[in-house]
């Protein structure tokens, strides 16, 4: 045999052996699996109180919550344990009603007693969730006079127990089996979590995926539609397009510059409306805001020098939609009847924001150091902030763009170290009050270190808030807050992000919603 | 050889103990890891209290000399991130790694070789062109680059493999591990050859061939052996390259391997899996490297003599 024919003799071997280890097309048959592919696991942890409202996307689908809510984040009595909840007239005793029967993935019954745990729980010290800090000092005990009832006494009145204990907010409402953590311990319960919901843990492989079974006949979602769902976390997006051509995965994050070419190929893809805002704020000195900032004028004068409408085109790949309001949730304003009117949108007017700086005798500009990262749900962090300094540029401001990560930048916020300087963030939208608990952080000067407002107006409003009991005073409290931090130009609102999620072609019709992180793909799989 | 093996033994053992070090004070001069793990409603009394938990409010050489003693008992503590013992996570990725760098490691010797091999023997030729540009491209082109273009052509659009993820068998196998064997082929091949020209070109070559033995004996058994010293070095440390610095493959192909959990703990600064990991991977240096030296030695009885 001639070397040549070796040669081919080897490459043949080579593409059987290819051959026979090629699934081909396999991955494009029906399966009764449901795989979702996200670009990353905020903390990979299975218990909800330390992974917090980043994780919700998996856990809401293998816990119930105290309260539950429709996918436009309506409070609902169908949709968690509690199926009614009244509060005393005095507002400082709320009673909820449980459902009976419900069990968890081990076979205990679900309790007030495990309602109450998991309360307590979630405001004990190993919790890191989100928004534990207002259950902590409202909450003055939880009683459980009934298996299937459960008090919750504040120690002010209030009208926000129901739904700070929601599907709405973050993973303090999640049941937790009391009898099964007491007796495996915490570290062992977050390595094999027990919870009620529709579907119970089978395996997790840190860094791959998070694979779950379904239980039979769930009083949420009838017989599912799906024997099992995998969430798979895989960081490149050429990758997780390739995993949806293969038919591997039924569901994907992608970026909004290529939703264009996945809808040329034919897979849906489902947006979540204004699913964040894109704000941006000043660092404030140990006394609020800092010269010239402290100038209302250069406040106007930096709003009305960024063209929203053109970053949305460019940088945001026409997915998102130009903001009139700091922090402005804009899923909360319905609720809270605000009525966002064109005169309240920043035009794109140089020439006025180069008026309004010689107006506060900064004629010949100022100096200003800007910081750039990427955030998760936001890669176009760096070329945004790009874009903004350009702008900034343009009217005499003298940009100093500074690449940190985010950590890096939350540190100068929170500790206030470079007063005046300018960072972002991509707000996830949210209900009134979760958009409440937002304010509570960013708009408050009580809750120092967050804060990026400053203004004692505000600040009396929002004080207000959590006490109040008359639902329509809350909801011109809110409005009023907002309308004030516009009008004092207290941030700088850019744009509404749409988040898109292609699909594979068979997936069917589904409803993301609109809940913070939360995409209810409890709702794909209801067998209902 | 015992003594050469103790003093190399010792020679790890020291760097190790020079390295927990290093990467204990600059794991900590990133910054502080609950700034990402404590939300932004997080009180000062919030923080005291998660850095109680977690041990981060004790002195640093409290801390230090806490994770020598658990470290060297495989305790490498908890993942500030993923609320897990290090070690276990450990048990999950390494593995992994460890298979993907010996798939890579295949793909490159069988690669590497004949092209090594016949390149010398053909020198100047049409066959020798083509191996060098081989070479060339598995060096120029960047990892990230070439797994992006397999992941898009040959999963996306061929649809011939896995596009990512370990779960498909070997199959899964085959795009990572042809990005990063193709790396180490082009450096391979190139010693190889110049070691074949080298050997090709010596007297009891000369006189094998001059005795008749057959030429393909003469290439690819007397001349093959002797080319090969360098070339055994090279492989041992490219196969714990291989296991340890897979980040860019790791990531694109979505393998969950020691790689990505380095990415996944320095992105989030989880001091506990950047300390494991980065003394992990030094220990797999270190064997691999010692493992080499003891072969070397074996191999060439001059390199145990002249130590």
């Amino acid at each position: 045999m001639t070397r040549a024919k070796r040669i081919v003799r080897g490459c043949l071997l080579f593409l059987t052996v290819l051959a026979l280890v090629m699934p081909g097309t396999a991955g494009a048959q029906a399966k009764p699996d449901l795989t979702i592919a996200l670009s990353s696991f905020a903390t990979e942890s299975l218990d909800p109180p330390v992974a917090g409202h980043l994780v919700k996307y998996y856990l809401s689908l293998m816990f119930d919550y105290l309260v539950g809510t429709t996918p436009d984040g309506q409070l609902s009595p169908n949709g968690g344990i509690a199926t009614k909840w009244e509060s005393s007239a005095d507002h400082k005793r709320w009673t909820f009603t449980l459902r009976k029967g419900v069990k968890f993935h081990n076979g205990d019954d679900l309790t007030s007693e495990d309602v109450k745990f998991s309360l307590e729980r979630a405001g004990g010290k190993r919790s890191t969730t989100g928004y534990a800090g207002i259950l902590r000092t409202l909450v003055a005990s939880i009683e459980t006079p009934a298996p299937d009832r459960v008090v919750i006494v504040t120690k002010d009145p209030t009208l926000i127990i129901p739904n700070y204990l929601s599907r709405a907010l973050s993973s303090e409402g999640m049941i937790l089996p009391k009898k099964y953590i007491e007796s495996v311990g915490d570290d062992a319960f977050a390595r094999k979590p027990v919870g009620s919901g529709p579907y119970k843990f089978v395996e997790q492989i840190t860094g791959s995926h998070i694979r779950l079974t379904a239980v039979d006949n769930h009083w949420r979602l009838g017989a599912p539609k799906y024997k099992t769902v995998t969430i798979r976390v895989v960081p490149e997006e050429t990758t997780r397009i390739a995993l949806l051509r293969r038919g591997e995965v039924d569901v994907t994050e992608i970026s909004r510059e290529r939703v264009g070419e996945v809808e040329k190929e034919g897979y849906p893809v489902h947006f979540r409306k204004e699913e964040a805002i894109l704000s941006m704020w000043w660092i404030l000195g140990p006394d609020g805001m800092v010269a010239p900032m402290k100038d209302k004028r250069v406040r106007e004068a930096m709003n009305v020098a960024i063209d929203r409408n053109e970053i949305a085109q460019s940088i945001f790949a026409g997915r998102a939609e130009p903001a009139a309001i700091p922090l402005g949730l804009s899923w909360s304003f319905k609720e809270i009847g605000l009525k966002v009117t064109p005169d309240m949108m920043y035009p794109y007017d140089p020439a006025r924001a180069k008026k309004l700086l010689a107006d506060a005798g900064l004629a010949s500009g100022f100096s200003l150091d800007a910081y750039a990262y990427q955030l998760p749900g936001l890669p176009e962090g760096k070329a945004f902030a790009e874009a903004v300094s350009g702008y900034w540029e343009k009217v005499g401001i003298k940009i100093k763009l500074i690449p940190v990560d985010y950590p890096a930048f939350r540190k100068n916020w929170v500790d206030r170290k470079t007063p005046g300087s300018i960072g972002y963030f991509n707000i996830a939208n949210r209900d009134w009050m979760g958009t409440f608990a937002l304010l509570e952080k960013m708009a408050y000067s009580p809750s120092k270190p967050n804060d990026t407002v400053n203004d004692a107006e505000v600040d009396g409003m929002i004080s207000q808030v959590a006490k109040q009991t008359d639902r329509e005073k809350i909801n011109t409290l809110m409005r009023n807050s907002f309308l004030r931090i516009r009008s004092e130009h207290l941030g700088m609102p850019i744009v509404y992000l749409h988040s898109p999620y292609a699909a594979s072609k068979k997936l069917g019709k589904w409803n993301p919603g609109s809940v913070m992180y939360d995409l209810f793909f409890d709702e794909l799989a209801s067998g209902k | 050889m015992i003594r050469f093996v103790l003093s190399r033994l010792l020679q790890s053992l020291v760097a190790l103990a020079i390295l927990s070090v290093v990467v204990f004070v600059l794991a900590r001069a990133t910054g502080d890891p609950l700034q990402l793990v404590l939300p932004m409603s997080a009180t000062p009394e919030d923080y005291a209290e998660a850095r109680r938990y977690l041990g981060l409010d004790r002195p640093y050489v409290e801390q230090y000399l806490s994770f020598v003693r658990r470290a060297v008992t495989g305790d490498f503590g908890m993942s500030i991130r993923a609320r897990r013992p290090v070690a276990e996570l450990l048990q999950e990725r390494l593995p992994n790694s460890l298979r993907l760098a010996a798939f890579a490691m295949g793909i490159t010797l069988s690669i590497a070789f004949p092209l090594g091999v016949i390149a010398a023997v053909r020198k100047g030729t049409g066959v020798d062109r083509i191996a060098q540009v081989v070479a060339v491209l598995g060096q120029s082109l960047p990892t990230f680059w070439v797994s992006i273009v397999l992941v898009e052509v040959v999963a996306g659009r061929l649809q011939w493999l896995p596009a990512g993820g370990n779960e498909a068998g070997l199959a899964s196998y085959v795009l990572p591990g042809f990005t990063l064997g193709w790396f180490v082929v082009a450096g391979m091949m190139r010693l190889l050859r110049s070691g074949m020209l080298e050997v090709l070109d010596s007297e009891y070559v000369k006189l094998a061939r001059v005795k008749g033995v057959l030429e393909r004996r003469v290439v690819w058994v007397h001349a093959l052996k002797n080319a090969l010293i360098p070339v055994v070095t090279f492989a041992g440390i490219y196969f714990s390259i291989l296991v340890t610095t897979a980040i860019v493959v790791e990531t694109v192909f979505a393998w969950p391997g020691l790689g990505r959990l380095a990415y996944e703990g320095i992105s989030s600064r989880d001091y506990p899996v950047i300390q494991a990991v980065v003394l992990t991977t030094a220990v797999i240096v270190a064997v691999v490297n010692l493992s080499v030296d003891c072969l070397y030695a074996v191999i060439d009885p001059r390199i145990r003599h002249a130590r």
